[in-house]
């Protein structure tokens, strides 16, 4: 799975849980997911979380967002939709070797 | 309790587990089971996994298999668990490490992966289990009762974690039933242990299910990070 069609996932899932919020405004890779500028707050995130990884189950990568890679971090993945897809597409490729 | 439901129960090749994956298939539901070992309960609604609960990887493999095939999953029953019974100053810390290992490592794990199945159906109940061990203080039982300690924090943080996506999280902690787990305790020891409890007698599986089925039944949609203690102990 290349870079744009997880962007694609990645963006499509925030989309969604904004439209279920009436969180305005729209998504792209550079949308902050956490901290003071972010629309998000920790349970919205939570819960985006979860749909990103479920859908990548249901595709058959069971890949896991909550690693101890991710946590451990200096600067975590979790910062904007763009780290975020590097992150997965990392996680995506060491699950296929 | 609606027949088309699934519950997932782990540790059921013997014991309460065992019982349970009966008990629950004869009311009807889906029960998908797992255990170290292989299971020889054959029914036709009834799945098992041979996995580690411990083993983070074979967790989240198991339960991505269970929403693939069957899309949600209602109810979680953490039943493994171990044992061992010895005094602090002569157990090694290998067994406490497999202790913990299991019982809290795999309830936690367990928690954690079948939530997200159950957060995105909005759903959901998950029953841990516990012991009176850790009340009565029981000396021997050290690393036991700390591990069950731990799943009784668990169950109190993870009910208010868990209950935005309205996934209620409580435990159940039995006394001693008759099981392997302390078949091989000495007589005159159980029966100290089974004085100290305010009903003085073994529990039963159906002590247990009795509990379950409070918390699993629709109307306890109201009960959260409680803890039950069978025997009157508390």
């Amino acid at each position: 799975m290349d870079g744009k069609k997880i962007e694609e996932i990645v963006i499509t899932a925030f989309n969604e849980y904004f439209e279920t919020q009436d969180i305005q405004g729209k998504v792209d890779a550079d949308t902050v997911l956490f901290g003071e500028e972010s629309a998000l707050d920790s349970m919205g995130l939570v819960n985006v979380v979860i749909d990103i990884e479920s859908f990548f189950h249901a595709e058959g990568y069971n890949i896991s967002l909550t690693s101890e890679r991710a946590m451990s971090r200096k600067s975590s993945p979790f910062r904007t939709v763009s780290t975020l897809v590097d992150f997965i597409a990392e996680l995506i490729d060491e699950a296929s070797k | 309790m609606d027949t088309n439901k699934i519950i997932l129960i782990t540790g059921t090749r013997k014991g309460i587990g065992r019982y349970l994956s009966e008990y629950y298939l004869e009311k009807g539901l889906v029960v998908i089971g797992c255990s170290r070992g292989e299971s020889d309960l054959a029914h036709p609604r009834y799945e098992h996994f041979c996995i580690d609960v411990a083993d983070e990887k074979r967790v989240v493999e198991m339960i991505a298999a269970v929403r693939k095939r069957h899309g949600r999953i209602d109810y979680l029953l953490n039943n493994a668990g171990i044992a061992a019974m010895n005094h602090s100053l002569l157990t090694p810390l290998s067994v406490v490490e497999r202790i913990f290992r299991t019982n809290v490592f795999g309830t936690f794990l367990f928690c954690r992966e079948v939530g997200k199945v159950m957060a995105k159906s909005k759903a959901g109940r998950i029953v841990n289990f516990a012991t009176v061990a850790t009340p009565l203080k029981l000396e021997g039982e050290s690393a036991y009762a700390a591990s069950k300690a731990a799943i009784v924090s668990l169950t109190q943080v993870l009910a208010r974690e868990f209950a935005p996506f309205h996934i209620t999280v409580n435990a159940l902690g039995p006394t001693p039933v008759y099981t392997d787990l302390v078949r091989n305790v000495p007589k005159e020891k159980m029966e100290r242990l089974l004085q100290m409890q305010t009903i003085r007698r073994f529990g039963t599986f159906e002590d247990i299910s009795n509990v379950l089925d409070f918390f699993l039944q629709d109307g306890s949609r109201f009960i959260t990070g409680q803890v039950i203690y069978l025997g009157g102990v508390s």
